[in-house]
């Protein structure tokens, strides 16, 4: 390993959507992992028209080991929608490698790392991080490290604000930015199909 | 953590007896003798958890062999706090330039440890580098590394016993098991 590999460091930078993304980033940082969060949205449904219906953006791409990572720490009911979404990516995109990782996946990974008391916030709903007055409004805890979720992407239908069940109330407000980042990156999305 | 006395009531079944680690781990000593047939090989353990099988698995080889021991940290202990970044605690003990080196390992299952330390090795400019694992957990795999040498492939469940602990305990039984959630649900 090459003293510049070795000197690689965690990445303070970004702002991640829910508290086990940052959690999930940080030990692909402690083992060194190259990682990008959410650099690509696919489209996976058109209009008559062509016209983005629906988008999704897996959370991570590990670029040296070519595969893409969704978290989905939620409740098990409404994990069925991203399921849908990764099977749709996966029927369009044959080339890609996407690995899901369930809620049971993260919970075993802290559990490996000892981590098992911080499950409960770090993941489901109390993981989602919201904006301080958000939370104060809702009752809910604001997401540790002082992140945010200006950059998310939402991978919600766009054609229907808010009618994704995982949103919950704080998410809704985000989602027409998520639409413009949407189709500006389905735009990135098509070549990367096209060179698959 | 809230473990019991006698360890064995934290095991909710058996997973692999002492006889059937006893037979593959045999399996697996016979096939690296023959794949390894006059070259140089040195085995490193990754301690802890890999060291009853380390200790078993070199007496069913043959041939002539080094053995080197290394511990790399985990995401979750110590190091974390200090640098946030994966360390080699122990490093190898002789140079492995020109040689096989053959990786024990207890258990693979996200690849992240393993996948670390092949690069890290690689560094080291080996002949070449082989993983032998005893147990390997797909299901849980993130990083996809070829394994050379497997046991048994497992299902979806925390094991311990024959060096895989629980907060430092459990390495000690002798066969593997599935340890009762009760045992590491906070």
């Amino acid at each position: 390993m090459s003293e510049e590999e070795s000197s690689r460091g965690p990445r303070a930078d970004c702002s991640f959507a829910h508290a086990s993304e940052a959690e999930f980033a940080r030990i692909l940082d402690f083992y060194q992992v190259d990682w990008q969060y959410e650099p690509i949205t696919f489209p996976i449904l058109w209009d008559l028209d062509g016209n983005v219906l629906e988008s999704f953006a897996p959370d991570f791409y590990l670029p040296d080991l070519e595969i893409f990572v969704e978290l989905t720490t939620l409740q098990q009911r409404l994990v069925r929608k991203k399921n849908r979404k990764v099977r749709r990516l996966r029927e369009l995109y044959p080339a890609l490698r996407i690995k899901l990782f369930y809620a049971r996946d993260f919970r075993a990974l802290m559990v490996k790392y000892g981590r098992s008391a911080l499950v409960s916030e770090l993941s489901g709903t109390l993981g989602q991080v919201m904006p301080h007055s958000e939370a104060d409004e809702y009752g809910l805890p604001a997401g540790p490290g002082g992140l945010d979720r200006s950059n998310a992407t939402d991978d919600a239908d766009p054609s229907v604000p808010g009618s994704n069940p995982e949103q919950g109330p704080g998410r809704e407000r985000r989602s027409r930015a998520a639409r413009r980042r949407a189709t500006r990156k389905a735009a990135a999305a098509t070549v990367y199909a096209a060179a698959t | 953590m809230k473990h019991s006395q006698d360890l064995l009531l934290d095991v909710a079944e058996t997973l692999l007896t002492e006889e059937q680690i006893a037979a593959k781990v045999a399996e697996l000593g016979k096939q690296i003798s023959d794949d390894y047939a006059g070259r140089e090989l040195t085995l490193v353990s990754v301690l802890k958890g890999s060291l009853p099988f380390m200790a078993d698995l070199m007496r069913r080889i043959t041939l002539p062999l080094r053995i080197d021991l290394m511990e790399v940290s985990s995401y979750g202990g110590t190091a974390t706090e200090s640098s946030g970044l994966v360390r080699i605690l122990k490093d190898l003990s002789a140079p492995i330039d020109g040689r096989d080196v053959l990786i024990v390992e207890d258990i693979i299952d996200t690849g992240l440890t393993l996948n670390y330390l092949i690069r890290y090795l690689k560094g080291k400019n080996p002949r070449s580098i082989t993983v032998c694992a005893l147990l390997d957990k797909p299901a849980r795999r993130l990083v996809e590394i070829p394994l050379d040498y497997v046991g048994f492939e497992i299902p979806d469940a925390f094991v311990v016993g024959y060096g895989l602990d629980f907060g430092e305990v459990y390495r000690n039984l002798r066969f593997v098991g599935v340890l009762r959630p009760e045992a590491y649900e906070s």
